[in-house]
């Protein structure tokens, strides 16, 4: 009886065993991070959480195309994705709200990671912004700044959407904003003009006022300004953020 | 032994004839002789490519996976509807998608190609007339399914030849052609249809007219592809820039002028606008359900009295009308919000002074209504059944002040939340609920429209119900899943007229197009159509807000808003949008509203207010849903499809 028993363990191993096979290959041990550096301004791009991603391919692998892998663009203007295999990749940030550079052609990740950061001329610069709490009205303003209108002879886009931003968490943007009637449609300055049409061949506009927009009293507010062209997603250039808190 | 030897001779003999006899075609398969050899067999082989033509009827659904032209589980076709999808109506969940099913009839594809290649092997069997119109026929459907394509991907591979699956890797890859090739790959296909197709077919088959009427639609949407897609900011994209998606705009009025020919092709042709019923509201209803209709030129028919399962019935009755009333099962799942019925002019409800109109009774709204809107929806008062529509959403003890204070229905509001005697001003209550007021009990709600919750998600969200296609003539025990048999209207001359105005006024003939909507607006029993206006303007009826990327004549809108006045809850809406490149404009933050009716106690008087959707639900259509991705599984097989549409 102890013997069946002993045969019946052994080839319940045997049979667990046989089919074992070390998958011996070794994980991701590189990884890719870096900043989108405005160069009007020399730091990090102002941006919203995942408005916009970072798109790199993988020449290294040629048994099947290439197939486009998105990294996220962070608030601060960084990104970073720390699980990637070593090997050498494409990269390229033209999905966000800039004239377009040439994308980074067989870029090395080593083991450890890379560090690349792009620098960038954004279409539009929201500048000058304030904020103004009348009661329970907010008003903001600020100006656009388009130090250029022609590069390597392409016009810049259309004039698109001046879109004011509220949130009660500190990630405010297009993605992360409290999306309600009385702070969308007819509160977005919609223009669908040039630059050229619609401010002269200037480098800044005239101020901009946004509001009143109502909010409420007793809570803090992130907001902030955005303004687009338009052009492939339509990504927002964006003023700082600013906290307001409503007495 | 003699006997064993002659025994082993038979067998001998046996063996070896028996080889010849099974060389034999085999009886119980249809070959290509059977099939393509006569006409009876070519109908055979053709009914199962019209089965499967890209027809957004009452069983499709953009987000099933499988197939949405012929998906499985096809009674939640009417809740997850295209038009549910794209605000044309709205529920309690379905919003815009789109993924897309990852359409690709190539297979179906194949099959016509297959016919075309191997059928003049037949041309003796038959007559010239009957082989040019068999061949124009397959023309005609090979049209369909890169209609299918095109208006969803734009530039797709275009295969005439049977590819043989044995072939060089690397010429089984083929690229994609441009968007303007894949059009006009239609409109050559199409043309050869029209010149070559019969006059006359049975139901439910096509003819040079259905093969027209394809041609006037198809060059439609490719003129719209060509003039407007320059606006919307897409030129940095592989795919517009290699043409794959987007059209030049030079190229614009050739295909609308295809579009015009073929229109007055039709309209030529041997039909003539519905006109049977001296009430033009009834008239527009039977429109739809009357299948001797003379407006009809193709149509796709279900019978509810077939065998279940196959797919030769629909729910749409069971679907769009609420239960226990009109339905025997689940439900209204699409509501019209009240954006769409403004189009047609409402009957004024608020007074130039700001407060509402009184009215003495609920469906005195309907009093001036356009019978058009009357034939699309059912409102307050209307019997369907053997049963009247009551829509009441609740009762404001005193109505003192505008329209506007009861700020679109929130809870919030002063008039709304203000408490007298005991209870708010605005008194709201589950379907068919009671109160009293100063004394008196007066009905909260009535049994069909706007009640507070208590099954309210298939009767009562929505202030008016679909009317259009709803089939009158079978009893509310008869109404049920899979047991609804009207036919669909897969072209019909109203849409043709609308087409060639559309098209006509894009190349300027502003005359002529306006002669056209008028034979429209004659017929809907409407006002006629205001003088020309060529004032630009950049925003459109629905969901104003938002402007378009570009401007257009005010006079073009009206021609517009004129289409989905016509062609509501008719599946055209989403891609009219997409073709015209305002989807993610129309589509952005849309909060569909309703009309609501309020008994206002102390005056015994009804209000109608315009207020937000009860869930207070918006749709928004992404940027990128100008097309959809090419399927990724095929790209996988072919990277030569790539560069994809744009933003994906």
């Amino acid at each position: 009886m102890k013997k069946i028993n002993y045969i019946i363990l052994g080839m319940a191993l045997l049979g667990l065993s046989s089919c074992f096979k070390k998958d011996n290959y070794d994980g991701p041990d590189s990884g890719i991070s870096g900043k989108i550096i405005d160069s009007y301004t020399g730091q990090p791009l102002l941006s919203s959480q995942n408005d916009w991603q970072l798109r790199i391919w993988e020449k290294s692998w040629t048994a099947s195309t290439a197939v486009n892998q998105n990294i996220p663009i962070k608030q601060d203007g960084t990104y970073n994705n720390s699980k990637l295999f070593a090997g050498t990749y494409d990269m390229s940030v033209n999905l966000g709200p800039f004239w377009p550079i040439d994308t980074a052609k067989n870029v090395v990740f080593g083991k450890g990671g890379k560090q690349q950061d792009f620098t960038v001329t954004p279409y539009l610069q929201v500048v000058d912004f304030t904020t103004t709490v009348v009661g329970t009205n907010l008003t903001m303003t600020c100006r656009l700044k388009a130090p250029k209108r022609v590069l390597n002879g392409k016009n810049l886009p259309d004039l698109y959407d001046i879109k004011p931003y509220l949130s009660l968490t500190s990630f405010v943007g297009e993605s992360n904003n409290i999306n309600i009637p009385e702070y969308t449609g007819s509160k977005i300055i919609q223009i669908r003009k040039s630059w050229i049409v619609q401010y002269g061949d200037v480098d800044y506009s005239p101020v901009i006022t946004l509001g009143p927009l109502i909010v409420k009293s007793g809570y803090t507010y992130n907001v902030r300004i955005g303004a687009n062209v338009n052009i492939g997603s339509r990504p927002y250039n964006y003023s700082e953020i600013k906290q307001v808190i409503v007495p | 032994m003699k006997n064993r030897l002659i025994l082993y001779t038979v067998l001998l003999a046996m063996t070896f004839s028996s080889c010849q006899r099974l060389d034999l075609e085999p009886k119980g398969i249809l070959g290509e002789t059977e099939l393509f050899g006569n006409e009876f067999g070519v109908k055979k082989y053709f009914t199962a490519l019209y089965n499967y033509l890209p027809i957004e009827d009452f069983v499709y659904y953009g987000n099933n996976n499988s197939s949405a032209y012929r998906p499985g589980n096809f009674w939640e076709a009417c809740k997850f509807s295209q038009g549910n999808a794209s605000g044309e109506f709205f529920n309690t969940w379905v919003g815009p998608t789109n993924g897309g099913f990852g359409y690709w009839p190539y297979d179906r594809i194949r099959e016509v190609n297959l016919f075309i290649n191997n059928f003049p092997t037949y041309k003796s069997n038959f007559s010239v007339a009957t082989y040019n119109s068999l061949l124009g026929e397959a023309s005609f459907l090979r049209a369909f399914f890169y209609s299918g394509l095109a208006k969803r991907y734009g530039g797709v591979p275009i295969i005439k030849e049977v590819q043989d699956p044995t072939a060089d890797k690397a010429t089984l890859e083929v690229p994609r052609n441009t968007e303007y090739d894949t059009w006009k790959f239609i409109y050559t296909d199409l043309k050869f249809a029209m010149d070559n197709m019969s006059a006359t077919s049975e139901r439910g088959r096509a003819n040079k007219y259905v093969a027209a009427a394809l041609m006037s639609r198809t060059m439609l949407y490719a003129g719209s592809i060509a003039k407007y897609t320059q606006y919307i900011g897409l030129g940095s994209e592989k795919a517009v820039q290699d043409g794959f998606a987007g059209i030049d705009p030079a190229k614009a009025n050739e295909l609308f002028q295809y579009a015009e020919d073929a229109g007055k092709f039709v309209i030529a042709g041997p039909y003539s606008l519905y006109n049977k019923e001296a009430d033009k509201g009834l008239n527009f209803a039977n429109l739809f359900l009357d299948i001797s209709s003379p407006e009809n030129i193709f149509i796709k028919d279900y019978d509810r009295t077939a065998p279940q399962n196959t797919r030769l019935q629909h729910s749409y009755d069971a679907l769009m009308s609420p239960v226990p009333d009109f339905s025997s099962n689940v439900g209204t799942e699409s509501f019209p919000p009240f954006d769409f019925m403004e189009l047609y002019g409402m009957t004024p409800y608020v007074n130039p002074d700001g407060t509402p109109v009184r009215f003495n009774n609920r469906s005195d709204i309907k009093n001036g209504m356009e019978p058009r809107l009357r034939g699309t929806m059912y409102f307050d008062g209307d019997v369907l059944r053997g049963k009247t529509f009551g829509m009441q959403r609740g009762i404001y003890q005193t109505y003192t002040g505008t329209a506007a204070d009861a700020q679109a229905g929130s809870n919030v509001a002063p008039i709304n939340s203000t408490v007298i005697a005991g209870k708010t001003n605005r008194i709201l209550g589950v379907r068919n609920s009671t109160t009293v007021v100063n004394g008196v009990t007066l009905p909260i709600t009535a049994a069909h429209g706007s009640f507070e919750d208590g099954n309210a998600e298939n009767n009562g969200f929505g202030a008016a119900f679909m009317r259009k296609y709803i089939n009158t003539a079978v009893p509310v025990s008869d109404v049920n899943l899979y047991l609804s048999g009207q036919h669909w209207i897969v072209f019909r001359l109203g849409e043709v007229i609308l087409n060639t105005a559309e098209a006509q006024y894009e190349l300027g003939k502003r005359t002529e197009a306006f002669a056209n909507i008028a034979l429209i607006r004659t017929r809907a029993g409407a006002t006629p159509a205001p003088a020309i206006d060529q004032t630009l303007i950049n925003t459109g009826s629905i969901n104003k807000v938002n402007t378009y990327p570009y401007s257009l004549e005010k006079s073009l809108q009206f021609i517009r808003d004129e289409r989905e006045r016509e062609l509501y809850g008719e599946n055209h809406w989403w891609w009219d949008l997409r073709r015209w490149r305002i989807q993610d404009q129309v589509l952005l933050n849309f909060r569909p509203r309703m009309l609501s009716c309020y008994f206002v106690a102390n005056e015994g008087k009804y209000i109608y207010l315009d207020e937000t959707n009860r869930l207070n639900r918006t749709w928004t259509a992404s940027r990128a849903s100008v097309y959809e991705p090419i399927p990724a599984g095929e790209i996988a097989k072919n990277s030569k499809l790539l560069p994809n549409n744009p933003l994906y």
